[in-house]
């Protein structure tokens, strides 16, 4: 195990960053969201942040997808610096996202929103639709392949033609999550992605990411609640409160920061917890 | 009668993704276009000029609209005023010489040119706030048409259309007039129903819904707006060249106010938000309901012996037809379109009605 991460560590070394952000600061009227903010993510690594609601974890999500740009500081995405870009031109460079509250869309059947993932690859305009028998069809067909890789990927097969609105919120989930690998991103963010679901949902996720991050070379930013989780499957997580970074590291140990313990249950219970386990939780 | 989904296999994606999957919804089709390229023989003058030849325009009209409305979901209530610029700039240019087709591609181009203009201002903002500015063009390209000389030839003028030749026919007589209205509707209808199946389509409906999630998958929502402008105000730009040979023939600036607009955007509304049939359903309810109403009233005055005044007898209708909007908007928001799904899904699988789906 410990070979198999050093081998991993070493590959990581090698083969540079997906994203360094350095500093960031991010306010919304006089609430600081965001204290100078330091975090980066390697290939092939699967990296967690965490921390307790309102800490900033999606207001730094929002920052690197360039939803709210940065007050001050820099975002670099594989070495390019992205700081200030329009969303949809990270998208371009192989950033895929899902969101907390689900974002998909509406009156359009599983297949369609999975199709709407291949929107960087196609080249979507009036007249391919106008002269569809010679010039859109072989495009949309090319690419209904892709698609229909990721629906075998994901398991969704029986419900493909299903409009989005009817299907369980357990499968909408991993609809959107098909919905971002479809784009064959290189860098995916991933915003609770196991909000509200049961334990064996959460394994089928779960299990879909370590897939994901194997097969398909991504690597991940994952924000999650369920600790269970995060300890089995990030790399290296990162631990936000109030904006600032309180802990990071190895998950396990990270979580176990008495900072982190007071972060989420308030002083009183953490010094509770931290002497019934005699200062070592 | 029964079965008409059972049995029906796929094995190429290009078959599945055909505009009528169903061989049912495919005769069905080609009886209705049968039926529409037989017309001018089958129907009396009045029916096909007076009738069939409006609804075909104003459907035409309804579905570039549509693709506004309903498939990218920006609202638009100065129509009528893109659909005089194409008239107007089409028949300036047939008149200065130049062939129809090109006029009507040059209509479409200004249209298509001042939309855009006026859609990039107005795309900045959403909602309520866009409705305000494209009626605010409305205005505008109203106020500049009726008071530049050169474009409406002074004030209470109309321009009459020269006679015109389209595709080397020359467009006199009711069938030629028709058959052109038909071909430009069936090209639209075409255009619109191809726009679903593409990522053209996908990409304005991701707009419409959820433009944050639209911009994450990497759709540029402002581009894309801008481009269902551009060709929403072609095709209505193109329509009003049509309208104004094949129906009008003399074009005035009253026939492209705000009346005009506000009924395309109802025919939108009450035919089907982003449905294709939907756009022939609202046209022709909103351009027949106050003729069949006041036909009806005027017979159940005459008959039934009623008592009603000429104001009366004036006003019910509209009122009726006001009603028929609101209840519209009240008991099937997405309009006839929805009410012929409805129906359509119960026949299909009647009379196993577990089967639905």
């Amino acid at each position: 195990m410990r070979d198999q991460n050093a081998k991993q560590n070493d590959a990581m070394r090698s083969d540079g960053r997906i994203l360094e952000c350095r500093g960031i600061e991010r306010s919304f009227g006089g609430l600081k969201a965001l204290k100078s903010v330091d975090i980066h993510v390697d290939r092939g690594e699967i990296f967690g942040l965490v921390g307790p609601n309102g800490s900033g974890k999606t207001t730094m999500v929002n920052v690197v997808t360039g939803f709210y740009p940065p007050n001050a500081g820099s975002v670099q995405l594989f070495g390019q610096d992205i700081t200030g870009m329009k969303p949809n031109r990270v998208a371009r460079m192989g950033v895929a996202r899902t969101f907390q509250n689900l974002a998909l869309f509406r009156g359009m059947s599983v297949l369609d929103n999975i199709l709407l993932g291949r929107h960087v690859h196609m080249k979507p305009g009036a007249l391919p639709s106008l002269f569809y028998w010679l010039w859109g069809a072989r495009e949309e067909i090319a690419h209904r392949r892709a698609a229909e890789d990721i629906i075998d990927f994901m398991q969704l097969q029986d419900i493909r033609d299903e409009p989005v609105e009817v299907i369980p919120m357990g499968l909408q989930k991993r609809v959107e999550l098909a919905r971002a690998l479809v784009a064959e991103p290189r860098f995916l963010i991933l915003d609770e992605p196991m909000a509200g679901m049961n334990q064996e949902e959460k394994e089928y996720i779960a299990r879909f990411i370590l897939d994901a991050r194997d097969e398909r070379n991504v690597s991940i930013l994952l924000i999650e609640h369920h600790m269970d989780v995060v300890t089995a499957i990030c790399d290296r997580i990162v631990v936000l409160s109030y904006g600032e970074i309180i802990a990071q590291g190895e998950p396990k140990a990270a979580i176990a920061d008495p900072q982190v313990i007071t972060a989420y249950l308030g002083e009183r219970a953490a010094a509770r917890v931290l002497q019934a386990n005699g200062g070592a939780p | 009668m029964f079965y008409r989904r059972a049995g029906i296999r796929f094995t190429r994606y290009r078959d599945e993704r055909q505009i009528w999957p169903l061989p049912l919804d495919r005769r069905l089709m080609l009886l209705v276009l049968l039926l529409a390229l037989a017309a001018p023989y089958l129907l009396d003058r009045l029916y096909l000029v007076g009738y069939l030849l409006p609804w075909l325009i104003w459907a035409t009209a309804a579905l570039g609209l549509n693709l506004l409305m309903g498939t990218a979901g920006q609202v638009h209530l100065g129509y009528g005023a893109v659909i005089g610029m194409g008239a107007y700039g089409s028949v300036h240019l047939v008149r200065a010489g130049a062939p129809l087709e090109l006029a009507m591609l040059a209509g479409g181009l200004i249209s298509a040119a001042v939309g855009i203009v006026f859609g990039a201002a107005a795309l900045r903002v959403k909602g309520l706030y866009l409705a305000m500015a494209t009626l605010a063009m409305q205005y505008i390209v109203d106020f500049v048409i009726s008071h530049v000389p050169f474009i409406s030839g002074g004030s209470q003028a109309t321009i009459t259309v020269p006679p015109v030749r389209f595709l080397g026919i020359p467009i006199v007589g009711d069938a030629a007039v028709y058959y052109m209205a038909l071909g430009v509707c069936i090209v639209v209808t075409l255009f619109m129903l191809n726009v679903r199946r593409t990522a053209f389509g996908r990409a304005l409906a991701a707009v419409r819904e959820k433009d944050y999630a639209a911009e994450v998958i990497g759709v540029d929502t402002f581009r894309f707006k801008l481009l269902a402008f551009w060709v929403s105000s072609f095709i209505g730009g193109v329509v009003g060249s049509v309208l104004a040979v094949c129906y009008l023939r003399s074009i005035s600036p009253d026939q492209f106010h705000i009346e005009l607009s506000i009924q395309l955007v109802a025919m939108v509304i009450v035919g089907g938000m982003g449905s294709v049939l939907g756009s022939f359903f609202g046209a022709a309810l909103i351009l027949f309901a106050p003729i069949v109403l006041n036909n009806l009233i005027g017979f159940m005055a005459d008959s039934m012996d009623m008592q009603i005044s000429t104001d009366l007898r004036a006003h019910v209708p509209l009122m009726l037809y006001g009603g028929l909007i609101v209840g519209f908007l009240l008991w099937e928001p997405l309009g006839l379109a929805k009410i012929y799904n409805n129906m359509r899904n119960y026949f299909l699988v009647w009379p196993f009605r577990h089967a639905q789906r």
